[in-house]
This record gives C-alpha cells, sequence and structure tokens, in this order.
C-alpha cells in the first residue's frame, strides 16, 4: 500500500467542524486515481495531510493514522516525507519561487544535499517528462499557466516521489494545455508513478483512471472504477459529470458512456441512434437564437489593435455586440481574449482603432461613467472586495453611482442566496458565495451590458448550477452578457455566438454549431468541439455511410 | 540577465566601494564622467531598454532631490545631488542586472549570512513584480465597479479598495508559498548548493583594487580636514 488512512479525523486550529471526518482509504502502488467532490469536501486537506502538511504545518487537531509509503506522517516531519510523496499546489503561482525554471528544479535536490551528478541527472529526467527543456532559463513568472503548471510538477518529480498528487491541476488551463499535462501525466504511469488527482471537472481524467473516489464531508462516499461508480447515484455529490454522461442520464438512459465511440456503441446496441440525434439536436444549445441587427449595436469595435511590450496582443480587431446576444468568447491562454475585454468598459482605451460602447466613442469617456452601463465579473471575486460586511460591499456601486434602488437590491440579495450573510464580513465567505457577492455587486447598478471572465474556473457542480439559473434568468430578460471562458460544455450551453481570438485576431465568429464545424479554426485556437457536437457528427457520419 | 565574469561578492565590494566614492567627492565634473562610464556599460552590456526603464522610475526622485537642494542651498548642490542618486542608482542598476538573483543568494551565504535571511531577501525581491501583477488586477477590478481611484483627492477615500484586497491576497500567497517550500525541504540542514561561487584572480584584482582606491580616498579626506 502506498497510501493509507485509516479513520482519519482533522480539525483546523480553532474550526469546530471536521475538514477530514473518519476517513479510511488505500491506494495501490502504480494506481492513478481520481478524487472527486464539491468545494469544501476535504479534497485540499485529504492532499495536504498525504505529505504531511496535515497536521506538521496547518497543527491542529488529526487523530486516526496517515501511512505514506509506510511512514507514520504524525511521526515524520514533511522532509522526511516528501521524498515519499509530492504535492502540486492549486496555486502554481505560490510554488513557484526561484528565479529560474532550472532552479525550480533543482531546488528539492539542492535541500536533500545530493552530489551534483545526481542532481544532473535527476534534473535531465525531470525535464524531460514535463517538456521543459527548452524553458530552463526562463524566469518561472513569465511563464503561461500550462507551463507553470509544468515546472511546479516537475520540481516535484525531481524529488522522484512514489506518489505524486496534484490539486485540481486543470482550472487554469485551455484546452491545448490541459491535453499537454493528461500526455504527461500518463507517461507518469507507465514510470510506475502512483497518480492521485483531485478534481471536481471529471470529464478531463475520467478516461486515463483506474478508480475514482468522492468525498463528501471529509468522508469517502463511492470508490470503485470510474464506470461501476459513476453508474450509480452520485447526483447529490456535487460532481461535474463528463458531458456525454449528462446528456444519457437527461434521455433517460442508465448506461455510463465517457467517450464518443462508446456512447455509439450503446445506443447502437439498443437502436437508439436515431432518437438519440434528435434528442440532441432538439436540445439545441442555442434556445434564444440570434439577435437581428435592428438596434443600434452595445458594443463596436473597429480597427483595434494593442502592443504590449513590442509584442502585438490585439490585431485589428472588428465585431459588433447586439443587445441581448449571448457572446462567448474563445481562444488559448494569452490569446488576447482578458485584454479585448478591457476595452469594452474603458479599462483599456484604444491607441489605434475605435471602440464604441452604447455609440459612444470609450477614449471620450471614463472608466467610471462607462462602468454605470458595463459591469464586469472578474474571475478571482478577492480582487473586488474591501468592506466590511457584505451589504455594503454589494451597494458600493449603487452608491458611487447614486443609483440605489432598495428594490432593486433586495431582489438581488435574494436572488443570489445572500439573505443570511448580508452582516458578515465578505472576506469569511466561501469562495462560492464570495462569487455570488461579486455577481450581485455587478448588477446592483443595473448594468445593460455583463462581462464575465472565466465564470467557471475552479467552481463546482453546485455553483456551476447556480450560474446556469442566472444566466438563464439574464437572458430571458434580454440582457447582453459577453463571457471569456476555456469550458466549451459551458460556453455551447450558455452562448448563442462564439468568437475565436488566435494570436490576436478574431478568426471565426458564429453560433456554436458552425463554429465547431471548422475543424481547422478550432485546431487553430487549440479547441476542441463539445462531445454533444463530436456525437452529433459522428452519428450523421453513420446515417451517410448507411446511404 | 548579462551574466558577468565577475563572483558576486567582488562585485558587491566594488558597488559598494563606488557608492562610498559617489558620496565622497562632490565635484560635478567627477559625477558627469561616472554617470558617462555607467551609460558606457549599460550600453555596452545592451541594457538601453532597461536603462530607460530605470530613469523613468528614478527621474522624479532625482528631479525632487535636484529641486529640493537647489531651493534650500544652491543651483550647484542640487545639480551634484541629482547626479549623485542618479550614479548610485546605476551603479545597483548595473549590479542587480548583471547578476541573477540565484549566485547572488548563494555568494551572501557564502559570506555568513543565514540562508533564512538570504533566501527572503532574494525571494521578496522576485515577487515585487508579482504583487505589482496583483496590484494592477484589484486597481482594474476596482475601476470596473466605478470605484474613482484614477485621481483626485476624492481617490484617497478608496485607498482600502486597493490596499484592502492586496493586503488579505499577499497574507495568503504568503502563506501558500510558505507552505510550498515546507513541501520541498526549504530549511533542512545539510542543504548542498549545485553552483557553488568561486572566487578567480580577477575578482582578487578587483577587490583589492577597489580597497586601494577607498583607502586613498579615506586617508586623502583625513589628511585635507
Amino acid at each position: 500500500m502506498i497510501l493509507r488512512f485509516e479513520g482519519v479525523t482533522y480539525h483546523y486550529p480553532g474550526i469546530e467542524n471536521p475538514a477530514l471526518d473518519g476517513l479510511d482509504l488505500n491506494i495501490h502502488p502504480g494506481e492513478s486515481v481520481l478524487v472527486a467532490g464539491a468545494s469544501g469536501s476535504g479534497k485540499s486537506t485529504f492532499c495536504r495531510a498525504c505529505i504531511g502538511l496535515v497536521p506538521h504545518f496547518h497543527q491542529g487537531r488529526l487523530t486516526g493514522k496517515v501511512l505514506v509509503d509506510g511512514l507514520d506522517t504524525a511521526a515524520h516531519p514533511v522532509h522526511e516525507l516528501f521524498r515519499h510523496a509530492g504535492l502540486v499546489f492549486q496555486n502554481s503561482d505560490a510554488q513557484l519561487f526561484n528565479q529560474t525554471v532550472e532552479a525550480e528544479l533543482v531546488y528539492g535536490l539542492e535541500s536533500l544535499g545530493l552530489e551534483s551528478s545526481e542532481i544532473e541527472k535527476r534534473l535531465a529526467w525531470a525535464s524531460r517528462l514535463t517538456e521543459l527543456d527548452s524553458l530552463m532559463s526562463r524566469s518561472p513568472h513569465t511563464l503561461s499557466g500550462g507551463e507553470k503548471q509544468r515546472v511546479a510538477l516537475g520540481a516535484i518529480l525531481t524529488l522522484r516521489p512514489r506518489l505524486l498528487i496534484l490539486d485540481e491541476p486543470f482550472t487554469h488551463l485551455d484546452p491545448e494545455a490541459t491535453e499537454m499535462l493528461r500526455r504527461i501525466l500518463r507517461s507518469l504511469k507507465s514510470e510506475g508513478i502512483t497518480i492521485i488527482i483531485v478534481e471536481h471537472r471529471l470529464h478531463e481524467m475520467i478516461q486515463d483512471i483506474d478508480r475514482i473516489i468522492i468525498f463528501n464531508r471529509g468522508r469517502s462516499v463511492a470508490e470503485g472504477p470510474p464506470h461501476q461508480v459513476l453508474s450509480g447515484d452520485v447526483s447529490g455529490y456535487g460532481l461535474n459529470l463528463p458531458p456525454l454522461l449528462r446528456l444519457f442520464r437527461d434521455f433517460g438512459l442508465k448506461i455510463t458512456v465517457f467517450d464518443v465511440e462508446e456512447a455509439i456503441d450503446e445506443l447502437r446496441a439498443q437502436n437508439l441512434l436515431t432518437p438519440f440525434y434528435h434528442h440532441l439536436i432538439k436540445q439545441s444549445p442555442n434556445p434564444f437564437g440570434s439577435r437581428a441587427e435592428t438596434t443600434q449595436p452595445v458594443v463596436e469595435v473597429e480597427d483595434l489593435w494593442f502592443n504590449y511590450n513590442g509584442t502585438p496582443l490585439l490585431c485589428g480587431i472588428n465585431m459588433k455586440l447586439q443587445k441581448g446576444e449571448s457572446v462567448a468568447l474563445l481562444g488559448r491562454n494569452g490569446a488576447g481574449k482578458t485584454t479585448l475585454i478591457k476595452y469594452l468598459n474603458g479599462l483599456l482605451k484604444p491607441q489605434k482603432g475605435l471602440v464604441r460602447i452604447f455609440g459612444s466613442d470609450s477614449r471620450k469617456k471614463l472608466t467610471s461613467e462607462l462602468s454605470r452601463h458595463v459591469s464586469l465579473v472578474w474571475q478571482n471575486p478577492n480582487d473586488q472586495i474591501f468592506r466590511p460586511t457584505v451589504r455594503e460591499e454589494v451597494l458600493t456601486g449603487p452608491k458611487i453611482f447614486n443609483a440605489y434602488d432598495s428594490r432593486w437590491c433586495d431582489e438581488l440579495f435574494s436572488r443570489f442566496g445572500l439573505i443570511p450573510f448580508l452582516d458578515r464580513s465578505p472576506f469569511a465567505l466561501s469562495e462560492g458565495q464570495k462569487k455570488r457577492v461579486s455577481f450581485a455587486s455587478a448588477f446592483s447598478v443595473k448594468p445593460d451590458l455583463i462581462v464575465l471572465d472565466e465564470p467557471t474556473a475552479g467552481q463546482d457542480e453546485p455553483y456551476r448550477r447556480e450560474l446556469t439559473s442566472y444566466l438563464h434568468q439574464l437572458r430571458e430578460e434580454g440582457q447582453t452578457i459577453i463571457f471569456v471562458t476555456h469550458d466549451l460544455e459551458f460556453a455551447a450551453e450558455h452562448a448563442d455566438r462564439w468568437l475565436i481570438l488566435s494570436d490576436g485576431k478574431i478568426i471565426a465568429d458564429g453560433s456554436p454549431d458552425t463554429v465547431m464545424e471548422e475543424t481547422a479554426t478550432m485546431s487553430k485556437a487549440g479547441l476542441r468541439p463539445t462531445q454533444r457536437f463530436q456525437l452529433i457528427q459522428a452519428i450523421k457520419r453513420l446515417g451517410e455511410n448507411k446511404t | 540577465m548579462k551574466q558577468s565574469i565577475l563572483d558576486p561578492r567582488s562585485k558587491l565590494v566594488l558597488s559598494l566601494v563606488a557608492m562610498v566614492l559617489l558620496m565622497t567627492f562632490s565635484h560635478w565634473a567627477f559625477l558627469v564622467i561616472s554617470l558617462v562610464i555607467l551609460i558606457a556599460f549599460a550600453l555596452f552590456l545592451h541594457l538601453y531598454r532597461l536603462w530607460l526603464n530605470f530613469l523613468k522610475g528614478l527621474g522624479f526622485a532625482v528631479l525632487t532631490f535636484f529641486l529640493i537642494a537647489w531651493l534650500a542651498f544652491d543651483l550647484q548642490t542640487g545639480i551634484i545631488s541629482g547626479l549623485r542618486l542618479l550614479t548610485i542608482g546605476g551603479v545597483f542598476f548595473l549590479f542587480f542586472q548583471t547578476i541573477p538573483p540565484e549566485p547572488l543568494s548563494n555568494a551572501l551565504l557564502k559570506m555568513g549570512l543565514p540562508y533564512p535571511f538570504t533566501f527572503v531577501l532574494i525571494t521578496s525581491m522576485q515577487f515585487i513584480p508579482v504583487l505589482i501583477h496583483r496590484a494592477r488586477n484589484i486597481r482594474d477590478a476596482q475601476r470596473a465597479r466605478g470605484i474613482p481611484i484614477e485621481g483626485g483627492l476624492r481617490s484617497i477615500l478608496y485607498l482600502p479598495a486597493v490596499a484592502g484586497p492586496l493586503l488579505i491576497q499577499s497574507f495568503k500567497f504568503a502563506d501558500e508559498l510558505a507552505e510550498a517550500m515546507e513541501a520541498r525541504g526549504f530549511g533542512i540542514s545539510g542543504r548542498r548548493f549545485r553552483y557553488e561561487p568561486k572566487f578567480s584572480w580577477i575578482d582578487w584584482v578587483v577587490v583589492v583594487g577597489s580597497l586601494i582606491a577607498l583607502i586613498i580616498v579615506v586617508s586623502g579626506l583625513f589628511k585635507s580636514g
């Protein structure tokens, strides 16, 4: 057994509810295991307990036993355990503390006092596996999210741990970087390393793992091979199920499928190809349709250029947003998406090109004037929170603009479930609750355009469901929405128009299905069509072959 | 980062001596010649853009120094004060631009400074750009809500809108960083460095030359005054 939890209960200092509550589990050498569960289910605490940070670093009260590679973590300090088990943390920024990638990779080896020859050998091995050879002299903080993740992984791998734990490694990665990390993890598995991945988005890894363990309130509530576990009722555990599985469940099929081939085989075996195809078509992701260009556009962007330190980030962008549209802005990390949305409320002013917001040249308006009409919900709600209570936080905007409407604000408090927290400090809320506060703050000024930056990144299924319900409500009210995301399943579900950015240019603009049909464009932007789209295409091809 | 043939320790001695000399001499010609030499070095090392950024950053302080000294004393004192600050800044600009933090940290350790001290010193230098980036994000996030932090007296009222989130995030970041460092063996005994700094004959020449120059100047000062 490489890892064993025996009735482990753990309380963080000063916290009454246990983060782990009588947890029992075993991990076998060479296994690849996915630990899933909603936010607050104890996943991150579990990761920290695996390498002894709980209880040595966090203190608190631990009962039961955690055995890593046969060592009792309570009896061994962290520096004796890190040779056996390595953890890649969720926030890669805070775990890269050296000046170059190379220094980052050898830091742990220097800590161990290894000979130079051994350091060189391990460095070469880890950099090859994580495909970092070309980045060795770069500063970690100048790298992209995917590259940082690989550096963090490489820095742990050089220690040659037998057990590798990754805490939500895919959260901030674009589809291309996700695929690359999956490939690296497969190579590590073939090297015999035991891998534990902690995630709430199951579809990223579900096909590469041997076993899934579901956490709920600090306990393991289900475990086994993915097909077996997900064929049971897991609806109460806040999991973001793989898209095909969700489609099958919606259709009333109890079969558990993860990929398109599997789905086709099952549908064919049950003679359900045609009805399922009609079900997919009927379940159009664009129930609201596109808006006709009859009124003045909400936003007009003409030949917009932007350079940063001599590097062109936006190259001649032209686009219009019509009232009532819901638009997804997609592309790989660094394609210019976040830069572009900063022009939509005047945070950036065009140096070359023109941006008109509700007909006015954005250069002639102050950001504070534009933000009365355009609300931006940031990816990290912690960037905005500063008031002592939730109520004051939400009312900051209306008070600045003298636009306080008590009925509307009360409705928002109720709509976003904030009534129990109104007099509490927003800093004391969970991340999901903070997101709700930031949504309510954005809506409190009754904006005409909502801009969302990565609304689903790092969020669990209950929050996604809440978000889905808000967005449906907004679209029904005719609100104009634009959002940046890497989550194509979410984008297909909530946008009636996709804009694809690549190398600072819009390379596709159309309905999700139209854009996904453009294979070359999708691949140029590092995107893969959704599983629903792939399944429709596969069924179509089968039909064509028959005729 | 431009690599240097000198060991960081000899370069540190050279820079400290240069700083003392620049503070000691109060003739504008000496300071101008020193500035020309520093600019020549920056050009030779292809650091033009960084030099300009450095000037942008220090320009306000130099100007303030110049104005205060001019108003308090006379124009010549103003020029000398501004030039002095610029040249001393230039010396340390070249020092940090030509020594990667890693060898600097190792060299400080070799000089007998404790590991936690050198690590914190070097790491905090490295995280300054990260915190600046975070502060910009926070500022943008607040501006996007209509909070008037773009300037004017009213913006002072909203200082907590940037300072609050930045402080909270910095604490959280420091906590996560400490955790990651703990998990990679920070501070355990028996640490060995991959690249040990080595003192060559050029370093000895630089150190001895710098110290001789310092002794000559200090003894000259004593004699004259």
